[in-house]
């Protein structure tokens, strides 16, 4: 009797208990695109399904209750979350963020067809956009500082050593959109915001030279940003943030009482149309800047169309138009100002305009051969107020015919014909031309299933203005082997070339602080001759190492240096020598949660003729990142340490010129930065908020003489995609 | 558990290497004697020096030149020794270079606090006047470049205010206080 009465009164909480219900919802990239086949499972249990093609999914007959939900697929970082499940449980929507395994990703940049790394002869590395929302990097340089073997001096980005700092002038590192260069006609400097973070699928780096594929720019390497293909569905996207620098470490430096802030904003809009999508952005930035006469003020339009003739026939038509207005900071006045510009340099500033256009046709031709035509018109302009007005107006135009012949599951050829011609007007380069011509041809052979042997020949030919015309052939050879599935080596070798730019050659203006910069037409080409040994290791689908042990050897090697009569001019180095090693891990400690990601790269760069290291290169670098990303949150800490530069421009640091007092002062580098985020939805549209405390230790160190990096600051940024 | 406390025992490392070190340092202040203080600065000079002149200073005022009048001794905090007819560029340090304790009035030294207007100053007489029409200001230590927004100079007591510099351009001279 008492076991009856007993049952009858736990019936209903039974009844209750076996209540039952459906868990329903969509998996979403963050663009909005839906992922089918992405595996939702009950943590602990065998219960589960797979995303259908829209994105949905549906646990059935789920007894009513609280459950931890893992979703995961290859290709994107795994989420956990926690649903209460009742009667009034609405479907969830889950978005997932791209990951995928180091040597499995896919890169074009290498032989300008897709190809995966663990594949290649040289040493890569990707970037995915989402890191620079998640850490709220004011600029895309400030992203790559995190990049084993690259370095960013200022705003100049150095792979494996290839620059020291030149104020931008004579870039060696080739950044390219979609494998279309972006370096200005007149001084080939690079800025890095003329395409929208959003729009951005990821980014290649190929360390060591390309010169072989891309010619001049490329001695030291290529950056090229790869944007997003056509959307299927529309697509709006949002950002905004809004942070402030710290005070600074000693009172001393104070110079203003108002707190020096920063902002900025980024409106997307994404959709098609039957054959044609669109992509269309307006981006404003403005930052006060820490330092007195260093604010920056930059407004940005985008425009990307893609117009589907057919499958096989497909156009990208993308154009920007950037304009800024930037204080201009030399020097600080001494290390007790050290926020502060020399007095004759305060109000210096610099306005800009750019517009860049581009355009790709690719074209189909059959099973085994595909065409692409590139084209790309830019236009710059910069007036620098100062002492003196410094102008110049630079029109640059290039074309390439690019042509993959996949002959057999053993042979891929690509060959190709370029041409670039810039005309330059302006008070301080003179009003030159440059007319540029190369053609190249890559051969990848499978020699066997686990070998296969890369073979390059790039011929230049340059006429700058009234100089001598010049040539350049620049082969190349590699070799990938797989030694076991998880163990693959690989070795290069090629040569490489630089012609000097027109403002290298032509520049006869004040630069500032006192300094002017004389004209050097006597200016030749330089030459490289490098080679590379790497190895992949994984040890597991979670642990990834690469390691590589490189050497370049330049002639000619062009570098600014202050002549007796206290003038910079760029001169040819007889020879100089950059040889070093990388060590790069990437280990999921909890795949899809806690990742840890360091690089080690030591490096010995030497001018052989007057025995003395090279300008601006630190010997040790090491970066370390750890991200963290429990259910709904994110967390990351980034970390990166150089040693102490040996050589800077001591001439202008020292007696008789000193120039910049106390300018000899530098220190090692450790910077750390703290990242939180949150991903939530907002009125039913996915978004995220990241708190970002960036040089958290306010660590006070200086990448060129005079001028201290960013001081600690703090910024929160918010996204939602609708 | 172990890769979280590796990943944890990293992090303490870094937290603590970066943690004790605040880098870049500012040069200790120059120290001069209790109850003292002075300025030192560089004046570069651009264009073609004016003919006629014989003196060149750089002088310190109390407050603006608003007249005529403010153009005195009692208005003054400090005179540096001459410029040399020609330069191109001239480093100075009022303690070395206080003419007119030098010249005139040993106990002459500028007083702590804040001084509202240091100009260059150029004039045809060779002998040191205080009358405002012998002077053409030159050079103004000025906020941003702008030499229509004079910068005041800040002098604490037992230490020497550097980096006090100002831009001489013959071309593109300041604009001239009341006659």
């Amino acid at each position: 009797m008492k076991k009856l009465i007993t049952a009858l009164l736990f019936f209903p909480v039974l009844i209750l208990t076996a209540q039952t219900g459906s868990l329903k919802g969509k998996i979403i990239s963050y663009q909005n695109d839906p992922i089918p086949g992405v595996s939702v499972v009950i943590t602990g249990s065998q219960t589960g399904t797979a995303t259908l093609s829209d994105g949905t999914f549906e646990i059935k007959n789920l007894p009513y209750g609280r459950y931890a939900v893992e979703v995961s697929v290859i290709g994107y970082a795994k989420r956990k979350l926690s649903v209460d499940l009742n009667a009034g449980t609405k479907p969830v929507t889950v978005i997932l963020t791209e990951e995928t395994i180091q040597s499995e990703q896919i890169i074009v940049s290498a032989g300008k067809y897709e190809q995966r790394v663990q594949d290649l002869p040289v040493s890569t590395a990707i970037l995915q956009p989402e890191v620079i929302s998640r850490r709220n990097y004011l600029t895309f340089d400030d992203a790559l500082r995190f990049v084993p073997g690259i370095a960013v001096n200022l705003e100049q980005v150095s792979i494996r050593g290839s620059n020291g700092y030149s104020k931008g002038v004579g870039a060696r590192v080739l950044v390219a959109v979609n494998g279309i260069p972006i370096y200005s006609g007149d001084t080939g400097d690079i800025v890095w915001e003329l395409i929208p973070v959003i729009d951005i699928a990821r980014v290649e780096i190929i360390k060591g030279p390309a010169s072989s594929l891309y010619g001049s720019t490329a001695i030291g390497g290529v950056i090229n940003i790869i944007t997003r293909s056509a959307v299927k569905n529309p697509v709006t996207h949002f950002r905004s943030y809004f942070g402030t620098y710290d005070k600074p470490a000693y009172d001393i430096w104070k110079w203003n009482n108002n707190l020096r802030t920063f902002y900025g904003m980024e409106l997307t809009h994404a959709n098609s149309s039957g054959s044609l999508s669109y992509t269309f952005s307006v981006k404003k930035f403005d930052n006060m800047s820490y330092r007195e006469n260093d604010y920056a003020r930059r407004n940005l339009a985008y425009l990307k169309l893609n117009y589907e003739f057919s499958l096989k026939n497909y156009l990208t038509f993308f154009a920007d138009f950037l304009n800024m207005d930037r204080g201009n900071f030399l020097y600080w006045k001494d290390s007790r100002n050290a926020l502060v510009p020399k007095d004759e340099d305060n109000g210096n500033r610099v306005k800009s305009n750019r517009l860049f256009t581009g355009l790709i046709f690719h074209h189909t031709v059959s099973d085994k051969i595909t065409a692409e035509f590139k084209s790309s018109f830019y236009h710059t302009k910069f007036d620098g107020y100062g002492i003196e007005l410094t102008t110049s107006t630079a029109d640059l135009l290039r074309n390439e015919l690019l042509a993959n012949f996949d002959l057999s599951n053993s042979f891929v050829l690509t060959t190709g014909l370029e041409s670039s011609y810039s005309k330059i007007k302006s008070n301080i380069f003179k009003n030159p031309d440059f007319f540029g011509a190369g053609a190249y041809a890559q051969g990848e052979w499978k020699i066997s299933p686990a070998a296969s042997l890369t073979l390059g020949l790039r011929y230049d030919y340059m006429k700058l203005d009234t100089l001598k015309s010049a040539n350049a052939a620049a082969p190349k050879a590699g070799l990938n082997y797989k030694i076991t599935k998880d163990l693959i080596a690989r070795a290069s070798f090629g040569t490489g070339f630089r012609a000097p730019t027109p403002s290298e050659v032509f520049t006869t203006a004040g630069v500032g602080g006192g300094i002017d910069v004389k004209s050097n037409p006597d200016l030749k080409a330089e030459t490289s001759v490098s080679f590379e040994l790497g190895t992949i290791y994984n040890y597991s689908d979670d642990l990834f190492f690469d390691a590589a042990f490189y050497q370049s050897d330049y002639r000619e090697f062009i570098e600014p240096v202050l002549t007796s009569d206290a003038k910079i001019q760029f001169v040819n180095l007889s020879r100089a020598r950059i040889q070093g090693f990388e060590l790069n891990t990437n280990w999921n400690l909890i795949p899809g949660e806690l990742k840890f990601t360091a690089g080690y790269n030591y490096m010995w760069a030497r001018d052989l003729d007057n025995h003395i290291a090279m300008k601006y290169r630190p010997l040790n670098s090491f970066t370390a990142q750890i991200d963290f990303s429990p259910g709904q949150f994110d967390f990351g800490i980034d970390f990166r340490y150089s040693s102490k530069v040996e050589q800077i421009d001591f001439t202008l640091t020292q007696f008789p010129i000193n120039l910049v007092i106390d300018g000899s002062k530098r220190v090692p580098v450790y910077v750390t930065d703290f990242s939180a985020g949150y991903n939530f939805f907002l009125g039913g549209a996915p978004a995220k908020i990241y708190l970002n405390a960036k040089n958290i230790f306010n660590y006070n160190y200086v990448e060129f003489i005079g001028n201290i990096a960013p001081i600690r600051n703090y910024s929160v940024s918010v996204e939602v995609f609708f | 558990m172990k890769n979280l406390l590796a990943a944890a025992a990293l992090l303490a490392s870094l937290i603590i290497i970066t943690g004790c070190n605040k880098g870049i340092e500012p040069e200790p202040e120059r120290v001069v004697p209790p109850g003292e203080t002075g300025f030192s600065g560089k004046i570069t000079f651009e264009g073609s020096w004016p003919p006629g002149v014989t003196r060149t200073h750089l002088f310190v005022f109390k407050n603006a030149i608003q007249s005529a009048a403010d153009f005195s001794f009692l208005n003054l905090s400090a005179v540096i020794d001459p410029v040399p007819y020609g330069s191109t560029q001239f480093n100075y340090d009022s303690i070395e270079m206080n003419y007119i304790e030098h010249a005139f009035l040993p106990e002459f030294k500028i007083q702590p606090g804040e001084h509202r207007y240091v100009i260059v100053a150029q004039s045809n007489n060779p002998e040191i006047s205080f009358a405002r029409g012998d002077w053409v200001i030159v050079g103004v230590y000025c906020i941003g470049g702008d030499q229509s927004k004079p910068r005041s100079l800040i002098c604490n007591e037992g230490s020497i205010t550097a980096g006090v510099d100002i831009n001489v351009n013959f071309n593109n001279p300041p604009p001239q206080p009341p006659l």
